[in-house]
């Protein structure tokens, strides 16, 4: 069942309603981003509760299991609690950078949802320049974070601040470089024709190689320090930092920061389906639950990751990206420039 | 604005503790910083006195044991038994011979026990926190053990003067040693969950270095000191009650960084499996306990009684004036007062994750500190 | 050494200034006056026989009459452990500090200094820290010493 027909119907019957054509563009780009607002707000919740059944079946426990079914409504829960609590805002913060931080990052987290196709016609808009847009979006986060550690007026949280601004600079550029293959090859910048570029699973670009794996693995390291996720989580390492640049926000501030960080880590992974994994392509169900099916085996191996894996120390991050993963994706990227001049491989 | 001046920077002060994540209780670091890096690190203790010393001085001898139980409260049955031992010098109370193998075996297990403590929190300080609950998940199975032997999960107030409480239950041997024969297995599991985990292998390796001459000179002992290399250990070199009798290696590391005393403390339990396993198959029948009056009064004299702990050096010293019930002074000696005292040392210079681990892998726990 | 040879061993190397007390019971324990401290401690550690290279504990007794500082030492090279102690009285009690030999007696000191009142002479960081900063109620491990809400059990 596609879902991109329904929607197309929806417009033909507004637009055949007589309004003026202004209008109806108006009522439907709200609609659509309202959809995919709300998509996305459930798809958060879904996550946090996902986390927490993943962590707690690899440590042998249960994890939630009073709130419905084994415990899927715990995050609404969560989240009505968080509603309700006080909005305490610290004696000596710096006002209005505190107060924007949060709603900055929750902001940041959805804008990248306008150019990633989450079916086939299913896109908000299908820019012609759609990566570049992501990525330059996707960096809103950081600052979100600086301005939360700066804002807080906590050493904690500076040290948070200052150390998430580090390591974004550091794998933004592994991040970007390792994507410039993919760019390459499929020879356009919009994301629904890089979808199309991998119609059939050989020509998916993880598959392509030498190129497409190694971008592919560089591509999930730096996306899992771009959303701060262990073992990459410095920013906010619960015993070196207490709780890094959120630590003086609580409420509904903290809620904002949490549900973005899980929408940042959705975002990413849609990333890697998109470039990677051919998108929404697939045969037999519909392209939408092809879409969220790759990305959620995506984000479970980020899941795997943080409840595994030991944190590194912040100058050992640093090697690792200037030293490994900077130089291995320029080298990636003249094999694939090599590649694509000299055609060897056509797919 | 010259160049120099657009560029100043500054030290700041910060406060880590006492009620920060991974300090392991009540301890409190001043760290003067640079950015990430720590110049200075003074530990400020006291958060958790409780006066033990002076509480002990008012009761009688057989009184005083659940206040040990509170001085080292991840080894509860060592600090029992650390007092115990010392009191038996002082007065030449000898214990059966049963309850001696019974004392080690509770000893032993607890100190597997402490060390699945330490692993764990170790693991969640380097921010791995899986393993926090492999390691208690184990550590269940012995205060099951310790439960169905004297009711008490954490403060066990089973050594007593002269021998043991009560006789260990009929289904603790068979539980004991199927404890035993699954427990290697399961280290095997956090073997290959971290030893050569990439991650923590460069979070520990050649951070937190402690050279031998100056883990002595502040009085470092247990498995931070074998760690730096020092080959010593009190069950072997300065043996007390029966430990001449069983068969164990001493691990030693090389370096004396963290990862070596990561891997000290891991080769420790298989060790401490050894004992117990020993100490089930020779276990005789027998009394448990040695008579002792609860009004018991020692002879004048005065006795410095130290075991090997899991987190190093115990030393009970007690002075009996002879003509009371109550010891005239009792002073407690924990690992973890000196190991806290080196490490402004060791910490100097590195990153603020350094002294986490290193913190972590020194294993200091605070009741031992304050008292 | 067993602890025979190590008695007469130390009794022959400090003759008249050290003295052998009956009241220790597991290992020999000394008695030493406290100007001699520095100079017994500096030989015993570099002493080749000796080599008392680890602290394990300085502990103060409040005797009633007097004080105690009892220095239980060992040697991880040689496998000895003794014990010695030295008296002070109760006015302008004050003994040596130990760190130029034993680093690690900084806060085994700092703890005397802080809950007995025996100062520590050269130590160069006696600042309170088992007690709280502000603490201005005396001595509380001396044996007059009674906490305003204490309730002393009547001796039976």
């Amino acid at each position: 069942m596609e879902l991109a027909n329904i929607f197309k119907y929806l417009y033909q019957s507004l637009a055949n309603s007589g309004l003026p054509q202004v209008w109806v563009d108006i009522i439907a780009l709200v609609a659509a981003g309202l959809i995919v607002f709300g998509v996305l707000a459930v798809i958060a919740l879904f996550l946090v509760w996902w986390e927490r059944k993943v962590s707690a079946h690899i440590q042998q426990r249960f994890g939630p299991m009073r709130t419905g079914w084994h415990g899927v409504l715990q995050t609404i829960a969560d989240a009505i609690k968080l509603i309700q609590k006080e909005d305490i805002t610290p004696t000596n913060v710096d006002r209005p950078v505190f107060y924007w931080a949060p709603i900055i990052a929750f902001v940041a987290a959805f804008l990248a949802y306008i150019a990633i196709p989450f079916g086939k016609g299913l896109i908000v808009s299908d820019l012609n320049i759609g990566i570049l847009f992501i990525i330059a979006i996707t960096t809103f986060t950081i600052i979100s974070l600086l301005m939360a550690g700066w804002g807080s007026n906590n050493k904690y949280a500076l040290l948070g601040g200052m150390r998430s601004a580090a390591q974004v600079v550091s794998y933004e550029v592994p991040m970007v470089v390792s994507i410039l293959p993919i760019i390459l090859f499929a020879g356009t910048l919009s994301m629904v024709e890089i979808v199309e570029a991998q119609a059939k699973i050989y020509q998916w670009f993880i598959f392509r190689v030498p190129f497409g794996p190694i971008a592919f693995i560089i591509y999930i390291i730096a996306g899992t320090a771009e959303t701060n996720r262990t073992p990459f989580d410095l920013p906010e390492a619960e015993q070196e930092l207490v709780a890094g640049f959120n630590v003086e926000y609580s409420g509904m501030k903290f809620a904002m920061f949490f549900l973005a960080e899980f929408v940042n880590m959705f975002t990413v992974c849609a990333i890697a389906t998109t470039l990677f994994l051919g998108g929404w392509q697939g045969p037999f169900l519909p392209s939408w639950v092809w879409f969220l099916g790759k990305t959620l085996v995506l984000v479970f191996l980020l899941m795997w990751f943080r409840w595994t894996y030991p944190r590194l120390r912040v100058d050992q991050l640093m090697e690792f990206s200037w030293k490994f993963l900077v130089p291995l994706s320029f080298a990636n990227l003249i094999i694939a420039g090599f590649m694509k001049h000299s055609k060897w491989f056509n797919w | 604005m010259t160049a120099s001046k657009a560029l100043r920077t500054e030290e700041f002060l910060v406060n880590m503790g006492p009620h920060h994540p991974s300090t392991h209780g009540v301890c409190r670091f001043l760290l003067t910083m640079d950015g990430e890096v720590v110049i200075k690190a003074v530990p400020y203790i006291g958060y958790l006195h409780r006066a033990l010393e002076k509480i002990c001085e008012n009761r009688t001898y057989p009184q005083c044991l659940p206040v040990l139980d509170r001085f080292e409260y991840c080894t509860s049955m060592s600090c029992e038994y650390a007092f115990c031992l010392a009191v038996e010098k002082l007065a030449g109370i000898q214990a059966p011979e049963r309850a001696e193998y019974l004392r080690i075996i509770m000893v032993e297990l607890n100190r597997i026990a402490s060390h699945l403590i330490w692993f764990g929190t170790t693991a969640l300080d380097l921010g791995a926190i899986t393993p926090f609950l492999y390691g208690f998940r184990e550590r269940e199975d012995i205060l099951d053990l310790f439960e169905m032997t004297c009711g008490q999960r954490l403060t066990y107030n089973y050594i007593r003067i002269g021998g043991v409480s009560r006789d260990i239950p009929s289904q603790f041997i068979p539980k004991a040693k199927e404890f035993i024969d699954k427990f290697p297995s399961k280290i095997d599991d956090y073997v290959k969950l971290l030893n050569e985990n990439p991650i923590w292998v460069v979070r520990n390796r050649n951070v937190g270095i402690l050279p031998p001459e100056l883990a002595l000179s502040y009085g470092v002992s247990g498995p931070v000191l074998r760690g730096s290399g020092v080959k010593f250990d009190l069950r072997k070199d300065d043996p007390y009650s029966i430990y001449d009798r069983f068969e164990f290696d001493i691990p030693t590391g090389k370096y004396g960084d963290c990862y070596d005393r990561y891997l000290v403390r891991m080769a420790e339990m298989l060790q401490s499996t050894r004992i117990v396993k020993q100490a089930l198959e020779q276990l005789p029948e027998g009394d448990i306990k040695a008579k002792v009056s609860p009004q018991f009064k020692p002879p004048k004299g005065e006795v410095y009684s130290r075991i090997e702990n899991s987190r190093g050096e115990m030393g009970i010293y007690i002075q009996s004036p002879g003509d009371s019930k109550k010891p005239l002074r009792v002073k407690m000696r924990g690992g973890s007062y000196n190991h806290l005292q080196v490490m402004p040392e060791i910490v100097k210079g590195g990153k603020i994750a350094d002294l986490v681990a290193v913190m972590a892998s020194m294993d200091i726990i605070m009741p031992e500190v304050d008292r | 050494m067993d602890h025979t040879e190590l008695t007469k061993y130390i009794l022959e190397k400090f003759p008249g200034k050290i003295e052998l007390l009956d009241t220790g019971k597991a290992e020999p324990f000394f008695k030493i006056s406290a100007d001699f401290l520095l100079d017994f401690c500096r030989s015993i550690h570099s002493d080749e026989k000796l080599f008392i290279d680890f602290l394990c504990n300085i502990g103060a007794v409040d005797t009633g009459k007097k004080f105690e500082v009892v220095y239980s030492v060992a040697s991880v090279k040689n496998h000895i452990r003794f014990d010695f102690k030295l008296e002070q009285e109760y006015e302008g009690a004050e003994i040596d500090s130990i760190q130029e030999i034993w680093a690690g007696a900084n806060w085994h000191e700092r703890e005397v200094w802080e809950l007995y009142g025996i100062n520590i002479r050269n130590h160069g960081n006696l600042t309170r820290f088992l007690l709280p900063d502000d603490w201005n109620q005396g001595f509380p491990m001396r044996k007059n010493w009674d906490a305003p809400d204490f309730v002393r059990m009547p001796e039976q």
